[in-house]
């Protein structure tokens, strides 16, 4: 094992763990956040930078075949460090804004990234669960930031005690799993699979708790709460870079560790599971009020579609989930982005949609991105959210579960009345009265803007015969 | 030279006998240590110069009543005490008392002496909460915030040496200071190790949590008659163990300073003789040290024993430990 | 290698029957006479006041979570003290990244004062 090249594999996630070392230091010797803030982009922009490099370097393993390196791996790492460079940004105002900015808040967001990066490189199930934990503990301690009020100690509560118990089945079905094999790693464990009942029952327990980091029913109950407790731009740092960071490892499970057996139909769970999350999703959030609980249950609903295309199987599948994924980031922080722009100052109520009557007119801006990342949602042309939905119905298709594309399809023209709603409230509303909203500043405008971008640009890519995205993808498999 | 094989059962009820007799010695050497230092007379009615006081004391406690309070967890407040006694006593069956007189050589010998340590703890924490009283609940944690604190750098001090080592049973650490005592080659993982030594013993000036004048008895109030005893019993006995645990670790245990240059050859009994000697001689040392250093010395303020235990010994025996580390590893690969 | 382990289970016997019997002894020789007073809780003389059970201070918690964290880094140092000598620079270089990160972990929770048992509160004042 060559140390130096094992640690070049897993730079992104060194650097940040070194960058939160170093900015929980700063926190103690109570610097200036405004430093901390800075000394946190510039480390995640170094991470975001090495993990663009590795996206088109070599694949293989690492570190005694621990963790995967290149491929999926490394898009799993990209999406993670774009997800939590994106948070970071408008983090800063908006916490200002809300007057819980402390300090250790950008460590914890580096040390929970890492232990994503580590949960998205896994190739062994000790190093699943030690990203699992690492990542889990920093966001249990996020969504508790706002003290004092009952809604943080909700949220976080209830994340701790749910987590901490998905977390032990996970780990029961890691030990089930080591029972039946004799091996951790993924390449032995599909080597040495059956179809025993243990081997079954431990598999059966290690989707359970990936059922619960990616919030597919019935595993989902916690989503809601913890989403409305904490403060709206981190509430995009969970629905993203945590969720990213679990899909891919799902994946990677999926595709190396658990074999063709004999008798076994795991796409039939996997469709199971699918067509649950997304009409439950989509049901409970058509008569939600509050915007944030309705992306909640809306971020329920694309964890449904992601699995459509983890159901179906197929490499064209999985390039689909890792295409959607890199969507679903983008569209999503952006909207929780402007949810937490509208927020007013110490009112966290604020989010309940009646109170977005005619901002559309008063923030153009901001209505128009939120307009764009709400069609994106909803999977509307020229928009990425489309290109997401297409692949992955497309590879379910392909894969012969015709149904199930139905039953996605129909359940996103349901959605299309709880995402218009908003955009009725924003342009067809007559406002309340005059709102005295903080601004904030340049950085988080200009970042919201750079998303809708985005949004727009990787929708009408395909038109360019240039290398596009998907191609780069599909190179995984 | 050739060891001497000594059955480990006659060394386990030697030894036995050996540490139940000291412990009753160390209390009577205690009160007379202390009135010399007082410039005052001691105990010396019962027998030759006081000796049998001792003797009187458990008569005394035997023949008292056993009043268990009305509202306490009468289980657990019964089985309490017999925790630190059965703990205290654990601890000989891996000391070396000279070269292969032993009672058993498990090889990780460094680890059961730390584990017996921990339990321990559950003594305490025990009696203070089964009295429930709340003197003895707040004595009872105090001790037990304090006793698992010190446990910490302990375990480094333990750690810095078995990097010397490089094994994990207590004879070989023994066997291993035949050249040069630990005390000279880690100096700071000595000191790091006699003082919480003393922290986890709970002798002065770390003894706030029995201390009369604060909380009573803390965690021993509602204790009376040979539980009480037992307590007590406990307490000296944990002196003596730690005395031993000190010259085996970092005071070259049975060996003469430097033995391993001039000592001459020997038959083994004359060996085995000589080794118990020294050996002996080193632990009633730092018995006296562990006496004198209470009668000397005022208790710390609870504070003050908590921040020098996580401030300045857990990261001073971390960087200790990390130090002696780096240079050994240097000194091999060079 | 085991059979090293039996005289301490004996040792275990002896050292509970003895302390077993010592309890017991003063229970058959110690007169057994309770009435009220004797059997109240001892508060300085006084009648007691309140319940036992009150609350006390949370910085027991946070001491003993602090010392499950570094307990487990010491027992984690033993096996490497134990072979550090023949397992090469990798394995000092991953060991020293262990202790480098725990150490900066004790180092912001002293800087911040969670174990500061004085009086003063450290948290509102920060």
């Amino acid at each position: 094992m060559d140390y130096l090249y094992d640690l070049n594999t897993f730079l992104p996630a060194t650097i940040m763990a070194a960058a939160g070392l170093v900015a929980i230091l700063m926190a103690a010797y109570k610097a200036r956040i405004g430093n901390i803030f800075n000394f946190t982009i510039v480390a995640l922009v170094m991470a975001l930078a090495v993990s663009i490099r590795d996206l088109f370097g070599p694949d293989g393993t690492a570190f005694f075949d621990m963790i995967a390196y290149g491929g999926t791996a490394a898009f799993g790492a990209f999406l993670v460090t774009l997800g939590t460079l994106f948070c970071v940004v408008i983090s800063r105002d908006y916490l200002e804004a809300i007057d819980h900015h402390y300090r250790e808040v950008y460590a914890m967001i580096l040390f929970g990234s890492t232990g994503m990066v580590g949960l998205a490189v896994s190739n062994d199930l000790i190093m699943l669960f030690l990203g699992v934990e690492t990542m889990s503990i920093c966001l249990y301690v996020l969504a508790g930031l706002i003290k004092g009020e009952k809604i943080g100690a909700e949220s976080a509560l209830k994340y701790v005690l749910l987590g901490a118990f998905s977390t032990g089945f996970l780990l029961y079905g890691i030990a089930l799993i080591y029972g039946a094999t004799g091996a951790t790693s993924y390449a032995v464990v599909a080597g040495a699979a059956e179809a025993t009942p243990l081997f079954l029952a431990g598999t059966a327990l290690l989707l359970v708790g990936f059922f619960f980091k990616i919030s597919a029913v019935p595993f989902h109950m916690w989503t809601p709460d913890v989403y409305q407790g904490t403060p709206t731009t981190l509430t995009a740092y969970f629905a993203t870079a945590s969720k990213a960071a679990s899909f891919i490892a799902l994946v990677l499970v999926l595709s190396r560790m658990i074999p063709e057996i004999e008798g076994v139909e795991l796409t039939q769970l996997l469709q199971v599971i699918a067509i649950l999350t997304m009409i439950v999703g989509n049901l409970i959030a058509l008569v939600q009020d509050n915007v944030k609980r309705m992306l909640a249950y809306s971020s329920i609903a694309h964890a449904g579609y992601i699995l459509v295309g983890l159901a179906a199987g197929t490499p064209e599948g999985y390039t689909g989930v890792l295409y959607y994924l890199f969507a679903y980031t983008i569209m999503n922080i952006g909207a929780f982005g402007v949810i937490a722009y509208y927020e007013r100052n110490h009112a966290l109520d604020f989010t309940d949609v009646h109170n977005y009557a005619g901002l559309g007119y008063k923030f153009p801006v901001m209505g128009v991105l939120l307009s764009v990342f709400l069609f994106s949602l909803i999977g509307i042309p020229p928009f990425v959210g489309f290109l997401g939905k297409y692949y992955v119905f497309a590879a379910a298709v392909n894969a012969g579960l015709v149904t199930l594309a139905v039953i996605g399809v129909l359940a996103s023209a349901a959605s299309v009345f709880y995402y218009l709603r908003v955009m009725v409230y924003l342009y067809f509303r007559e406002p309340h009265k005059e709102y005295q909203l903080v601004r904030p500043g340049a950085l988080f405008k200009y970042s919201l803007i750079l998303l809708g971008i985005l949004t727009l640009w990787y929708g009408i890519e395909p038109i360019f015969p240039t290398d596009s995205l998907i191609e780069l993808i599909s190179t995984y498999y | 030279m050739a060891e001497a094989e000594v059955n480990s059962y006659l060394v386990l009820g030697i030894s036995l006998f050996m540490l139940l007799n000291s412990a009753a010695l160390t209390v009577y050497a205690e009160r007379r240590i202390a009135s010399f230092i007082q410039n005052r007379v001691g105990p010396n009615r019962v027998g030759p110069f006081g000796l049998f006081q001792p003797l009187a004391d458990v008569v005394k406690l035997l023949l008292k009543e056993d009043v268990t309070p009305i509202h306490s967890y009468r289980f657990i407040h019964t089985i309490a005490p017999i925790i630190p006694v059965v703990t205290a006593l654990m601890t000989i069956a891996v000391i070396p008392f000279g070269e292969g007189i032993y009672v058993t050589d498990i090889n990780a010998g460094v680890l059961y002496l730390l584990a017996v340590a921990s339990l321990g703890v559950y003594g305490v924490t025990l009696a203070g909460w089964a009295s429930n009283s709340k003197y003895s609940l707040l004595g009872g944690l105090r001790a037990a915030a304090q006793m698992v604190s010190y446990e910490l750098p302990l375990g480094m001090a333990l750690a810095s040496v078995v990097l010397f080592v490089g094994s994990l049973s207590v004879v070989d650490v023994a066997a291993s200071q035949e050249y040069w005592w630990y005390l000279f080659l880690n100096p700071l993982g000595a000191i790091i190790f006699i003082i919480a030594a003393f922290a986890e013993s709970n002798r002065t000036p770390f003894d706030l949590v029995e201390a009369e004048q604060e909380l009573v008895g803390g965690f021993h109030t509602e204790y009376s008659s040979m539980k009480f005893g037992m307590f007590f019993l406990a307490e000296y006995m944990h002196v003596v163990i730690n005395s031993m645990l000190i010259t085996t670790f970092f005071f070259g245990s049975y060996h003469l300073p430097f033995a391993g240059y001039w000592l001459p050859e020997m038959s083994p009994l004359a060996k085995a003789i000589l080794d118990v000697l020294v050996f002996t001689a080193k632990t009633i040392f730092f018995i006296f040290v562990f006496i004198w250093v209470r009668w000397t010395i005022p208790r710390f303020k609870y504070n003050q024993v908590m921040n020098l235990g996580w401030s300045k010994l857990l990261p001073l025996s971390i960087l200790n430990f990390f130090v002696i580390a780096a240079i050994l590893f240097a000194l091999n690969a060079a | 290698m085991l059979e090293n382990y039996i005289p301490i289970i004996v040792l275990f016997g002896i050292a509970i029957v003895l302390a077993i019997i010592l309890m017991s002894l003063s229970r058959l020789l110690g007169p057994y006479r309770p009435n009220k007073n004797k059997l109240n809780p001892y508060e300085s003389g006084m009648d007691p006041v309140g319940q036992a059970k009150e609350r006390y201070s949370i910085g027991f918690y946070l001491v003993a979570m602090e010392f499950i964290v570094f307990d487990l880094e010491v027992i984690f140092l033993y096996p490497w003290a134990v072979g550090f000598l023949d397992l090469g620079l990798e394995a000092f270089f991953a060991m020293t990244i262990f202790i480098v990160i725990l150490f900066i972990g004790l180092w912001y929770t002293l800087k911040i004062g969670t174990l500061d048992f004085s009086m003063k509160p450290t948290l509102a004042n920060r």
